[in-house]
């Protein structure tokens, strides 16, 4: 086809795709705010800041519900007992997974009436969120979120974090994983990690980085993945490396593409494992993967086995919202479990009586398989721990540590 | 790196660059034709992919069957698109009917994202690989690659060889003219855009053959699909399949070879220089101004 002669249209088109980028990588594509409108209940509000629509959609959207959940159980069982039964309110904001929404949802959620804050999942999004509910001084409990720096580089005195974050995760697999292997009798010397290549992935890839080496591990391949990408080329670059073990920190899309195109090249690496990966961690993800990921070994944060009550909650989840209950979903209760327990120990909807009750408290009743929960001066969980899965039947079991097992190791 | 892994890129370089290829074609009737830089090719490709996935999972009917019942919806749904928002606003600036596409994306996304949730989606089985002098090939991937190749030339010869055809590279040509020759341009315009999207819905409807979809998988496409267009050329289709296989070369050598995502990089350097060289792309014709 020819050119039309008489418009300038190259360069609009070239000005366009440029401003076409640009509003794509700010992720700007339209915004959702809290769905409530201004609060004038006589309850305590918590605001929950989650991907509700963009790639994390699908996640943040079962986390949001988890929030809703929590406190729908908690309003059945009576409400806050040392608020005489005042009823919990969630308003909920979508933050698309952009970075700049994080704060921006934030405050919207605290213009709205939230007495606390939960978020965020993206660790960038995190990261706006905190600094805003900092600045807002309403205190704000981490859902999922991993990166170290949102705490550990920053000074914030109203932003607190239950899971594990990035050096725990890394901490936790490098210790556990090899521990494990060879226990069972077989030799683990090299591993090739697979990211995806966002603060997430990034964070923990560095991490592991450093501790592998301290258990005699060499990291002989390091490849990344973007959203919406196929790995075709990164696994041929893995089975080049020939490693012991192949550590995947990826989202669920991004592990089912690993394991498609394992399955594609017919490479099959002695062990896979999974930091910080919610598909090894989610039955129908397990499905779909299907016999490749039998016996895949992970770090994550869980649901704790051994507690009849998590059972319950999943069950109920499941059957509420007929989404699946992963790794995310749990942490995320289990946080808005603290949030409520703090709500309950300050008997005020004030955020900085729920602060106050949030530095000093613990949390042994949750659901999560880990020790209480409790802060240190930063606002990291002094007890996180994230577990050792093994998909056994395509369920993820939990193998290690032997407190919170409900099923032997099978190599 | 050993020869074996060498071919082995090669080999998915092809695959990709024909991916490529595929989603850029569309993209470059579209703007060839009608000088309308259409944002929502991407959600196009993602109902594509969704006709595909819902059909065969849901549906229970064969994968090629899904993929023409898509290609002929798409083309019904991008005469829609073209008769109740472009067309009215044809003749206004470049700006205002970028808006209405970029629109138009974000309802289709939408859409899909409150019909299927955001949670990612794969067929139910996969269509495995085979193994070609010691090399792997996808044969989802495959698939794609010979249906691409196949667009290009049915696309190519019924562009040379058909009157509507002629009457499209006429309309492409000089609108004005076209129109004082007896051609009626809003007719070819409309019809444009649902091949457009037809080919759009094509490219999307191959897609769920190796790869999980969510309802943006069509934004990791369109942007590199736009620097193929420049690439190859304003409205070549030629043009398009080769750029296509030149950011398939340099996507999986730039992730064997860069750190990280660095082959993006290297994608967008390309897409300045050709600029910079040959502004009217590889296959592109001279450029009036």
């Amino acid at each position: 086809m020819g050119k039309n002669s008489n418009r300038p249209s190259r360069r609009n088109f070239i000005k366009y795709i440029g401003a076409a980028g640009a509003v794509g990588l700010a992720g700007c594509v339209g915004e959702d705010p809290g769905d409530d409108g201004d609060d004038d209940s006589d309850g305590v509000v918590i605001g929950s800041n989650h991907p509700l629509s963009g790639d994390l959609g699908g996640t943040g959207t079962r986390m949001d519900n988890a929030v809703q959940l929590a406190a729908m159980i908690k309003n059945e069982d009576g409400g806050i007992e040392s608020m005489d039964g005042a009823e919990i309110d969630v308003i909920s904001g979508d933050n698309q997974g952009a970075q700049e929404l994080g704060g921006e949802i934030a405050d919207e959620l605290v213009d709205d009436g939230a007495d606390v804050l939960t978020g965020c999942f993206s660790s960038p999004v995190t990261n706006a969120a905190a600094r805003a509910a900092e600045s807002s001084s309403v205190p704000m409990v981490i859902s999922v979120s991993v990166d170290d720096a949102i705490l550990q580089e920053n000074d914030l005195n109203y932003v607190y974090r239950p899971q594990p974050p990035a050096a725990q995760m890394a901490i936790d697999h490098a210790d556990l994983m090899p521990a494990a292997v060879r226990d069972a009798g077989h030799d683990i010397e090299t591993a090739a990690i697979y990211y995806i290549d966002i603060d997430f992935g990034q964070s923990v890839r560095d991490r592991l980085q450093e501790e592998l080496p301290e258990q005699d591990i060499e990291v002989v391949e390091t490849v990344s993945v973007d959203f919406g990408e196929t790995v075709d080329t990164q696994v041929t670059q893995i089975q080049s490396a020939d490693p012991d073990v192949v550590i995947a920190i990826s989202y669920e899309a991004e592990t089912v593409e690993l394991v498609r195109a394992m399955d594609n090249q017919d490479y099959a690496p002695p062990f896979l494992t999974g930091c910080s990966n919610e598909a090894l961690n989610d039955r129908s993800a397990l499905e779909s993967m299907g016999d490749t990921v039998e016996g895949a070994l992970a770090t994550n944060f869980a649901l704790d086995p051994t507690n009849d009550r998590a059972a319950e909650v999943r069950e109920r989840f499941e059957e509420e919202f007929d989404q699946s209950f992963d790794a995310n979903v749990a942490m995320t209760y289990a946080s808005t479990e603290v949030i409520i327990a703090a709500i309950e120990e300050a008997g005020s909807a004030d955020p900085d009586d729920i602060n106050d009750a949030l530095n000093d408290i613990e949390v042994s009743d949750h659901i999560a398989a880990m020790p209480p929960i409790s802060f240190d001066e930063t606002g990291e969980n002094e007890n996180a721990l994230a577990p050792l899965f093994q998909v056994q039947d395509l369920e993820d079991r939990v193998v290690a540590p032997e407190e919170f097992a409900e099923s032997e190791i099978d190599l | 790196m050993d020869p074996s892994t060498a071919l082995q890129y090669v080999a998915f370089a092809i695959l990709l660059g024909g991916i490529y290829g595929l989603v850029a074609l569309g993209l470059t009737m579209i703007f060839g034709v009608m000088d309308v830089i259409n944002f929502a090719h991407g959600a196009l490709m993602v109902v594509g992919m969704y006709i595909v996935w819902w059909g065969t999972n849901e549906l229970g009917l064969s994968l090629f069957l899904t993929i023409p019942i898509a290609v002929i919806a798409l083309f019904v749904l991008g005469v829609g698109i073209h008769l109740s928002t472009i067309a009215p606003i044809i003749d206004s600036s470049q700006e205002n009917q970028l808006i209405v596409t970029f629109g138009v994306l974000l309802i289709i996304v939408s859409a899909i994202e409150i019909v299927f949730s955001a949670d990612p989606q794969r067929l139910e089985f996969g269509l495995g690989s085979v193994q070609f002098a010691g090399v792997y090939l996808p044969l989802g991937q495959l698939y794609a690659l010979i249906i691409a190749v196949l667009a290009v030339i049915i696309a190519w010869a019924f562009l040379q060889y058909t009157q509507l055809g002629r009457a499209i590279r006429g309309t492409a040509d000089n609108r004005d003219a076209a129109q004082y020759v007896g051609i009626n341009v809003p007719r070819i315009d409309y019809l444009t855009f649902g091949f457009g999207a037809a080919l759009a819905g094509l490219a999307g409807a191959v897609i769920p053959l190796f790869q999980s979809i969510d309802p943006h998988l069509g934004d990791a496409y369109l942007i590199n699909a736009f620097v193929i267009v420049v690439l190859g050329g304003l409205g070549s289709f030629p043009g398009a399949l080769i750029g296509g296989m030149i950011i398939g070369f340099v996507h999986v050598f730039g992730q064997v070879f860069l750190p990280g995502s660095g082959y993006q990089i290297a994608i967008f350097l390309i897409f300045i220089l050709v600029l910079l060289l040959k502004p009217s792309g590889l296959l592109g014709g001279d450029v009036h101004e």
